[in-house]
């Protein structure tokens, strides 16, 4: 039974895992300890922080207020990640939250597309999706829960900066830091923890939410898997930028030679990372060493990585704000009972699943890049990758489909829209996509762009909505 | 490109499944479909019962509900009653829905463990509910699902007629000799007794046990599963109906295996499924005599089978589909499922001219985690058990387990936390409904269970199933069948 709960790290990871526990277990005691340095408890990516639908689902549920939020965070809305220079040094496309398309009958769309192109008809699967029209035209709404609507077809994710997102977790925690880490005690366990004023921190179960470092869970037998010959990138640049104006209502992740850059619009400015594989770029001023890669058990005795500490993955999409909402979530389902109980080799198991897919999804970014004459790239198309991106891109490439397996973040749709924004093209498409007449299908795609075109044209601009929601002067 | 031609090999409920979803897929296309049927043979009409799935098949087919209960003498099923499985004078059943509703994030069954005088189990369950009272209502925004009981027979001959509709040509005759052809070892032809040979670039094998195709002609080889599922034989026989028709089927543990009793608007089915390893065909056909709740209409039919799959159920150009791919014993009513399963793997990986090997091994990936997933949940039935009053049951008792349910059941017995995953037919709710029907009783609670208000809650909640489910028309006045 927990009675009490150490947190090292309070940032992020920290302040969201002690919210959630605090409210699971309103007995239990929890102490939240700070850490030297920057909030890296997601990774050194740059002061600003981007997640997928569903997290404010997830705030409402813990009581805090999605506008608050928004205002302590300089936050704006997000319908998707621009990725540029990916496919080849010049292309672009969209990875939006919502649907793309829609089928006719079982036939998804994807198919009655790639049909459409063996026609002779040049197309974008990001043209058909709402989000991302909506996007490249500045606009944002809420989506609409009227599910016969075609505004009911997107989510939205939140660009938030990690320090205000941080303290506002923090304030509906009710809680405030119990002082400063020094050092972990214990060899085989973590017994205490040392605060910087000599007072000793003891606790059931620790969480270590401190990011790459692992101040506790590195500490033990742990295990860690590294990444470094799938994912390149090792070094970050964290910037910030002033910027007036209306931010962009999606996330941007520029390809260049040796890396990516990436950029979180905020209200007043752009949060930036430079993330770039160091064989590949002299080093650069301010840059943070990391290696990609994930905690072989994640809990390990009595200490439970999250965020970072756990698995370290670069931020191609909002993923590890996910990734840390399901661990906590995970965390609580399977709050030990009774000592030397099965919940921690249960926990590893889902957790590594869950982490080695979001890998793999980072991977194909990698894998199936289109920009030639380029070490760095050209290396990236030709190596291995593991078995069960292989086994994907192999059904993919042979006729469209995508096996899907247990613990996937990311639906089929999303990884087609991946794929196909990469210029991966199926050999072959649905064999049921050939029954439907050509003049049906092209009426049938005509009408989409119809129906999302008109639809984008009455939405209000991002501004609009900022100003409306008192987020935007 | 698609294959032209294609030949259903066997008519039974899998063939006619086959033919009819085919048919309705492909409708406009060129695609030739044929059915090659003899009736000298005589087809098994697998599992009379199923799981809510097949509302889905039919519904993809526009099949009217009325009209398909009308003609297969179809009957609603809200779940399956176990009788006897955990220790004897026991019954739970299993439904299509969960159980109660989580409160405090906590999921339900903790709450209930966590709280005394909280009832049974089953006490939070609508459709469990309104079996035990005889009662059905179809479900209008209410969370749970049911299944359907009918004549297997007559479902085939239903999906015949639609399927002949659809331009599906239907052949009479014996299949007698199979071509294959010398490089590629493909499929090339069928020959029939008449000495008619019929060509297709696609076979689906739905010959049943035997596997005309996929084993006599390709020897493709069986996966056996006996050493956990140690029945190996069945006798049907149907009798007439008794008492009130309960929107159930029943499957009652005997010593050396289980009856099924499944109630149709004519008849009821019945059978026993038992080992040969540990009874006699004679005892077997007493224990199942011994329990008719009415007089038979006809003699019993005796079946084989052995428990497992083939090792690979599309090879080359030939799909095996139905008892042809593999069994496992009726106990879940899957056998109609895994035909379902089947059948929309194959639509959705339906091969064009180049014969991608890529396609055949997706299915035999998907199809195995499926049969597999299926076992362990029947197993489990087996094992987890108290009874010692015969060898078969210590047998069972003590059998050692596949890894993948050792581990489901080692975290539930000490965590009380069901695996979940995201393919597979059975989730949470299915678990749990055996789990705890079988006195699998977690040894730790999650320790956020059981707070203030659990049991006002708990209370207002069986109180409310109860009166919603005395609400409901009884089963025979929901068929439109008087009372």
């Amino acid at each position: 039974m927990i009675r009490s709960i150490g947190i090292v790290g309070a940032g992020v990871a920290g302040w969201m895992a002690a919210l959630a526990l605090g409210r699971a277990l309103p007995g239990a005691s929890i102490s939240v300890v700070e850490t030297e340095g920057p909030d890296w408890s997601l990774g050194p990516f740059g002061p600003g922080e981007t997640c997928l639908p569903g997290f404010e689902a997830w705030l409402a549920d813990h009581g805090v207020e999605e506008g608050a939020l928004l205002r302590a965070a300089r936050g704006s809305f997000s319908l998707g990640t621009a990725f540029s220079g990916w496919a080849g040094q010049e292309a672009d496309w969209f990875l939006p939250f919502g649907t793309i398309g829609a089928p006719i009958g079982t036939i998804a769309f994807h198919q009655l597309a790639a049909r459409l192109r063996a026609g002779g008809q040049a197309l974008r699967l990001a043209d058909f999706s709402l989000a991302a029209i909506a996007a490249a035209s500045g606009r944002f709404a809420r989506p609409s829960p009227d599910p016969r609507s075609v505004l009911s077809s997107y989510g939205y994710g939140l660009d938030l900066d990690r320090a205000g997102l941080a303290e506002t977790l923090r304030l509906a925690s009710g809680l405030a830091p119990v002082g400063r880490f020094r050092r972990a005690l214990g060899d085989a366990e973590i017994t205490a923890v040392e605060l910087q004023d000599g007072t000793q921190v003891t606790a059931d179960l620790w969480l270590d939410c401190s990011g790459p470092t692992a101040l506790l869970i590195g500490h033990l037998d742990s295990g860690w898997e590294s990444w470094a010959s799938w994912l390149p990138c090792n070094r970050a640049v964290e910037t910030w930028a002033e910027v007036e104006g209306v931010p962009p209502p999606y996330a941007h992740a520029g390809a260049f030679e040796a890396g990516w850059q990436r950029t979180v619009p905020l209200i007043g400015g752009q949060s930036g990372a430079l993330l770039y594989a160091s064989a590949f770029l002299p080093e650069q001023p301010g840059a943070i060493p990391f290696v990609q890669g994930r905690r072989t058990r994640a809990w390990t005795v009595n200490v439970v990585a999250l965020g970072a500490a756990a698995a370290l993955v670069e931020p191609l999409h909002g993923y590890n704000l996910a990734l840390l909402q399901n661990a906590i979530t995970r965390l609580i389902g399977l709050l030990p009972a009774a000592p030397d109980g099965p919940e921690p080799a249960e926990y590893n198991r889902l957790a590594a699943s869950e982490a080695d897919r979001v890998r793999d999804f980072a991977i194909l970014h990698y894998k199936t890049n289109g920009r030639t004459g380029e070490p760095l790239w050209d290396q990236a198309r030709a190596a291995p990758v593991p078995e069960t991106l292989a086994h994907k891109l192999d059904l993919y490439a042979s006729r469209g489909r995508l096996p899907v397996y247990d613990e996937e973040l990311f639906d089929p749709e999303e990884w087609i829209a991946v794929l196909d924004g990469q210029g991966v093209r199926p050999r072959r498409h649905d064999a049921l996509a050939d029954a439907i007449p050509e003049p049906q299908l092209r009426a049938h795609a005509a009408r989409i762009r119809e129906v999302i075109v008109d639809a984008v044209r009455r939405m209000p601009h991002h501004g609009a909505t900022l100003r409306e929601e008192g987020l935007l002067p | 490109m698609l294959v032209g031609r294609i030949l259903v090999v066997g008519g039974g409920t899998a063939g006619w499944m086959a033919a009819a979803a085919l048919a309705h897929k492909f409708a406009g296309t060129r695609l030739a479909i044929t059915l090659v049927e003899s009736a000298e043979i005589g087809t098994v009409g697998v599992g009379e019962a199923t799981i809510p799935h097949i509302r889905h098949f039919n519904a993809t087919l526009g099949i009217d509900e009325a009209d398909f209960l009308a003609a297969t003498k179809g009957t609603y099923k809200l779940g399956i009653e176990f009788v006897d499985w955990g220790r004897k004078g026991d019954s739970y059943i299993h439904p299509f829905a969960a159980f109660g509703d989580p409160l405090d994030g906590v999921p339900f069954h903790h709450q209930w463990l966590a709280t005394e005088g909280a009832g049974a189990f089953e006490d939070y369950s609508l459709p469990i509910q309104a079996a035990r009272r005889g009662r059905f209502r179809r479900p209008d925004g209410d969370p749970y699902n049911y299944a359907y009981q009918f004549d297997a027979g007559l479902y085939a001959r239903y999906l015949r007629a639609y399927a002949e509709a659809r331009g599906v040509v239907r052949r009479e005759g014996k299949v007698v000799d199979v071509a294959l052809d010398g490089e590629s070892g493909f499929v090339r032809s069928v020959t029939l007794e008449s000495g008619e040979t019929l060509e297709a670039e696609l076979f689906v094998d739905c010959s049943g046990f035997r596997g005309l195709l996929i084993e006599q002609a390709l020897h493709t080889g069986y996966e056996e599963w006996t050493h956990w599922l140690p029945c190996d034989r069945a006798i049907a026989i149907p009798c007439a109906n008794k008492g009130p028709l309960a929107p159930l089927t029943r499957a009652a543990a005997k010593q050396s295996g289980w009856c099924w009793r499944i109630p149709l608007q004519h008849r009821t089915g019945n059978g026993h499924v038992y080992s040969s390893g540990f009874t006699s065909d004679d005892e077997a056909l007493e224990v199942l005599l011994a329990q008719l709740p009415a007089e038979p209409l006809a003699d019993p039919n005796k079946l084989r089978f052995v428990t497992g799959k083939r090792k690979r159920q599309w090879v080359g150009n030939t799909v095996a589909i139905g008892l042809s791919s593999g069994f496992l014993e009726p106990l879940e009513s899957t056998s109609i499922h895994l035909i379902q399963v089947a059948i929309g793997k194959l639509l959705d990986l339906f091969p064009t001219g180049d014969w991608d090997p890529l396609d055949a091994a997706e299915f035999n990936r998907a199809m195995a985690l499926e049969y597999e997933r299926v076992r362990d949940f029947l197993i489990l039935h087996y094992h987890a058990t108290q009874r010692d009053d015969s060898e078969f049951w210590r047998h069972c008792r003590n059998m050692v387990l596949p890894d993948s349910l050792a581990y489901k059941l080692q975290l539930f017995r000490e965590r009380g936390v069901v695996v979940q995953y995201r393919e597979g037919t059975f989730l949470e709710p299915s678990w749990l409904a055996v789990y705890l029907g079988q006195h699998v009783t977690p040894r730790h609670r999650d320790p956020r269970a059981g707070g203030e208000g659990v049991a006002a809650a708990l209370a207002t909640m069986r109180a409310d199933i109860a009166a919603a489910a005395e609400a409901m028309p009884r089963h025979e006045a929901a068929l439109g069948m008087g009372a």
